[in-house]
């Protein structure tokens, strides 16, 4: 099978779901209005809430949800072959991601702009926001854990990158100064700071970091540390000073290697060298139900009710743009999913994939730079340097989570305990808390596990994002099956992904089975296994207690159809 | 493709590309704006919630610099939050 037929199914795919069903949603279910005013009109505040044009919006969504991912989860779930991550990417968009993104912003649009808290607060109970919180609060560990895990093996084995990165850094603080010192000319900032950061690559390729460090760069804790440290302190800068700049700087390194493989799949047409199918059972588990919390992003994930409900929807300046902004952007990013998948399934052999994908080989971050660093070769770019761009891209696009999750994790930390412990209310202490607890998850967990536990979670934030808006629907009389179904589905199938994996790593923990990663001593392996199984058990208690409090709200809204909101008795 | 179909489909483009590269720093310029319009109108009327910042003849002259703030400083203000808007 040719990849590049494989991407226009996707295309295909895509259109034919956003015009069809999509279609029929917005129009037959939601009855989308463009009169009817939104809350970014109605409560306009000049920040938040503030009508912005489709097409920024669409931009600014798909940038949101759309980072490493879909192109992580895709390659890992190449495992069980091409075929099972394929199909689970189209149906899974089709039928439950979409949705869950569309109508998670138009019950918030309908709700006053009511983030995703908000709303399981009141459509479900003030039990439901908690627990929303735990998942919140755990996914960003996780994601963080994950993430870090990614960048630690790829940077081990991509030495040309961290010269890149170091580079990358400075042109971020750079672009800072510029823009908001300097009042330089945004163009002018663009193209100084782009093309230091494009010579930065290549410093990186004549200072590679086993020569610069030695022994050193082979060593997982070294760039864990590398990682944790980045984002530490761009967690503590002022916003304006480093993270936005840097990612806007990232965003043309991004794109560049993204279009230049995509370009490379369209001139080179390589064929897809993975099977379509391996086997049911892999290393991290059966395909049912591991596959659908390994990929998330491309498929459904959760995270995008919070961005959406939190971000673009109290932005969105008529309810008919909901469908190309939400429905739209999610679908595009199936197609980025694909993509990745092809990196990996069409431009490396399948048994030199199946080595790298392994802890020690690098991870999905070295299997991205290689395949990708492969496809921009079609095109003309030397392959050194290819490689070294894909795993700068791989690299700051998971450190750009990471420093929105200790971003996020030190304003937790100082909301959740700063009442209890005033020294817990300083910035600085908030963020070390966070950034140790990410650098011992990488160090001590192993990341195909982690990035488990964070598909589970990040699964469970799907289906409760689900569950509120059927009630919704309930309460106005309309038709839920179209959200009820999936929700069931994603609920059960991660419930299950959670238990298999809490099994799987307590039992090496109880039976003294545990075998370490690379560069991971067997007491790390220990604590790590016993940690991930406990998160996982703690995912499942709480999943259960929502469910309770969910079944009780079906019912209520049951006995009421189209009553409004009906608030939990006391 | 007509020549106004060309200019929407360039603008939508570029619409596009800014949405990706730079609403998010364009939103936090906003929200900057926004903690210092706040110490502004706490400094100025601080004496009407009793925190008499500045005497009653500065408040007065800096009003009407003010009271184009307020509709919107009091939406911000009275709006419910939660602490997963601290995520977008």
């Amino acid at each position: 099978m040719n990849s590049l037929i494989i991407i226009v199914v996707a295309l295909v795919v895509a259109v034919l779901g956003y015009r069809w069903y999509a279609g029929f949603v917005d129009k037959q279910i939601f009855e989308s209005d463009p009169h009817r005013i939104t809350p970014a009109k109605m409560y306009m505040d000049g920040v938040d809430f503030m009508p912005t044009p489709k097409n920024v919006l669409f931009g600014y969504q798909f940038k949101s949800i759309a980072g490493a991912g879909p192109v992580v989860g895709a390659i890992i779930a190449l495992q069980w072959g091409w075929l099972p991550a394929l199909l689970w990417l189209f149906l899974g968009v089709i039928f439950i991601g979409w949705v869950h993104d569309y109508v998670s912003g138009m019950v918030s649009l309908r709700c006053d702009g009511l983030s995703l808290g908000g709303l399981s607060h009141k459509l479900i109970s003030p039990r439901a926001r908690l627990i929303l919180l735990s998942f919140v609060y755990f996914y960003l560990l996780l994601l963080a854990g994950a993430f870090g895990g990614v960048v630690a093996g790829a940077l081990i084995k991509i030495t040309s990158g961290p010269v890149a990165i170091l580079v990358l850094a400075i042109c971020g603080l750079l672009a800072g100064q510029m823009i908001y010192r300097w009042r330089v000319n945004i163009l002018v900032m663009t193209l100084v700071c782009v093309v230091l950061a494009f010579l930065g690559i290549k410093l990186g390729e004549m200072l590679p970091a086993d020569q610069l460090l030695g022994s050193i760069a082979q060593n997982k804790l070294t760039w864990g540390l590398f990682a944790v440290i980045f984002c530490y302190f761009s967690a503590v800068m002022p916003i304006w000073r480093f993270a936005l700049p840097l990612n806007y700087v990232a965003f043309y390194i991004v794109m560049f290697g993204l279009l230049g493989g995509i370009i490379g799949i369209i001139v080179g047409l390589p064929p897809v060298q993975a099977p379509a199918y391996t086997q049911f059972f892999i290393g991290i588990g059966p395909l049912w139900p591991i596959l659908f919390v390994t990929i998330a992003c491309g498929a459904c994930s959760g995270w995008h009710a919070m961005v959406t409900t939190s971000g673009t929807c109290r932005q969105l300046e008529k309810e008919t743009d909901a469908k190309p902004v939400l429905a739209g952007s999610m679908l595009t990013e199936m197609v980025l999913g694909v993509v990745a998948l092809m990196t990996a399934a069409a431009a490396l052999p399948f048994d030199k994939y199946l080595e790298m994908v392994k802890p020690a080989g690098g991870g999905p971050g070295a299997v991205f730079a290689n395949g990708l660093g492969n496809l921009l070769g079609i095109i003309g770019i030397p392959m050194t340097f290819g490689k070294t761009l894909a795993g700068v891209i791989i690299v700051v696009l998971s450190l750009t989570v990471m420093q929105l999750v200790l971003r996020f994790m030190k304003v937790a930390t100082v909301e959740l305990v700063g009442e209890y412990s005033p020294i817990l209310r300083n910035n600085q202490v908030a963020t070390f808390i966070a950034a140790v607890l990410v650098l011992f998850l990488i160090q001590t967990g192993w990341w195909q596990f982690l990035w488990i536990l964070f598909g589970g979670a990040n699964q469970l934030l799907a289906s409760l994002a689900l569950l509120v808006a059927s009630l919704w629907l309930m309460s106005q009389g309309k038709k839920a099956t179209f959200t009820l179904i999936p929700m069931w589905f994603m609920f059960i199938t991660t419930i299950a992904a959670l238990m298999y994996t809490s099994y799987n790593l307590l039992s090496k923990v109880f039976t003294g089975k545990i075998v370490a990663a690379a560069g991971q001593s067997q007491a790390e392996a220990l604590i790590g296994n016993g940690l991930m199984g406990v998160v996982a058990l703690f995912l499942v208690v709480a999943a259960i207690i929502l469910f309770i409090d969910g079944m009780k709200a079906l019912k209520r809204y049951r006995q009421q159809p189209g009553a409004g909101m009906v608030p939990e008795a006391k | 493709m007509t020549d106004e179909e060309k200019k929407g489909f360039l603008k939508a483009i570029k619409e596009f590309i800014y949405g990706m590269a730079a609403h998010d720093s364009a939103r936090f310029a906003l929200k900057t704006r926004a903690s210092m319009e706040h110490l502004f109108i706490l400094v100025t009327m601080g004496d009407m919630l009793g925190v008499p910042l500045l005497p009653p003849y500065y408040s007065l002259r800096l009003l009407p610099y003010v009271v184009p703030q307020i509709s919107t400083w009091k939406r911000r203000m009275l709006r419910e939050k939660d602490l997963t808007d601290a995520l977008a």
